[in-house]
């Protein structure tokens, strides 16, 4: 092919692109329909996943809050359900849902996937119809409603790996089982905060902590309990080397049988 | 102008296949970043039921309308209704077709926008 031969094919070329360019972008853009889940934008994928929360706390159903979260291929479910938790509460946005949220990862946590749960709770596509499973009346795990929560051991913690001092609070059962999702307030002279068990489960299911400041006072009760936890404050602890650091507390509380 | 005009030709044809070939093979159309309006039915129709079985415990209506709103700029109680439609259709079971309809009859019952209201 001759130099202006080339040119042409070229020039051609780039006026083909421009033109298919042209149209998939101006004339056809792309529409984004029948879409799943996993697609969704980042704040939409955090409501989604507190409402299939919100949807287990009402119903307790986890073989169908389990399916719903297998819509998410790359979701770590109980460590990110509780992430979420943890950043609702901090933007202050619905306490029910970071409960709802904290309650679900500690569920998951605690009752591994069997074999029968992957049994589908999902609609069907379209095209292979599937009856739904109903809700089941599986009774929610603990917190226990009625039974009160009561202080059973309080003690300063030592314990060099910790990088803050924290109030460290443990919920057990009447059969010391571990509690999730239970609500902790904590107030000091300027301000008040909260948190819930079940958080980091890696720490335990009915584990939850606070960083406490230097020289601040903190009081501390369950949601659920009038009992207060009062004169909570960092004090000194010594390591091997006979260097000081602060020190935590450790407060576990026990529903009443 | 006759010999240039079959290789200008030939050079779009070449083009538009280039461009094709990107889009459908090497870089297709990624979905990501969508918003819930854009779901298949039958998630919204689970969307739909979750905020329904939401809904029977905190009886929030307001949060309710609010989840809803993600589907689209209709009336949350079209929403519904099209959820029941489909549920019908894929016969869902009885306690989710109640949950569902209870939904759609509290939302019904709220004022439409514009709608005056009676002293």
């Amino acid at each position: 092919m001759s130099r202006p031969g080339w040119i042409s094919f070229l020039i051609g070329i780039a006026l083909g692109m421009a033109g298919g360019l042209y149209y998939s972008w101006i004339l056809s853009p792309v529409e984004y329909v029948d879409t799943a889940p996993d697609s969704l934008r980042a704040d939409f994928r955090a409501d989604y996943l507190a409402l299939i929360a919100s949807a287990y706390a009402s119903t307790g159903d986890l073989v169908r809050a389990r399916t719903r979260l297998a819509l998410f291929p790359e979701l770590d479910p109980s460590s990110e359900l509780a992430a979420l938790a943890q950043q609702r509460l901090a933007a202050g946005l619905g306490q029910a849902e970071a409960s709802a949220l904290a309650q679900l990862a500690a569920d998951l946590d605690r009752q591994p996937q069997s074999p029968a749960s992957t049994a589908t709770g999902l609609p069907s596509s379209p095209t292979t119809p599937t009856t739904r499973p109903s809700p089941s009346s599986t009774p929610r795990p603990t917190p226990t409603p009625g039974a009160p929560f009561s202080l059973a051991s309080q003690e300063q913690v030592c314990d060099p790996r910790l990088s803050a001092p924290l109030i460290q609070v443990e919920v057990a059962d009447a059969a010391s089982g571990p509690v999730p999702g239970v609500e902790v307030i904590v107030v000091w002279d300027a301000g008040q905060d909260h948190f819930f068990t079940g958080l980091k489960p890696e720490l335990g299911l009915g584990y939850g902590d606070f960083s406490m400041a230097e020289g601040v006072s903190y009081t501390l009760r369950l949601a659920e309990s009038a009992q207060l936890v009062t004169d909570l404050t960092t004090h000194p602890c010594e390591d091997e080397d006979g260097s000081t650091y602060l020190g935590s507390w450790l407060l576990v509380f026990r529903q009443s049988p | 102008m006759s010999t240039h005009l079959p290789r200008l030709l030939l050079g779009v044809l070449v083009g538009a296949f280039i461009a094709l070939v990107y889009g459908w093979l090497i870089r297709p159309v990624e979905y990501v970043d969508t918003s819930p309006d854009s779901l298949r039915i039958d998630f919204r129709t689970d969307y739909v039921l979750m905020v329904a079985e939401s809904y029977a415990s905190d009886k929030n209506l307001n949060l309710a309308q609010f989840r809803l709103a993600a589907l689209g700029p209709q009336p949350p109680d079209v929403y519904a209704t099209q959820a029941i439609d489909y549920a019908l259709e894929q016969s869902f079971s009885r306690s989710d077709l109640e949950l569902l309809n209870q939904l759609a009859i509290d939302l019904r019952a709220l004022p439409r926008p514009g709608e005056i209201q009676a002293p």
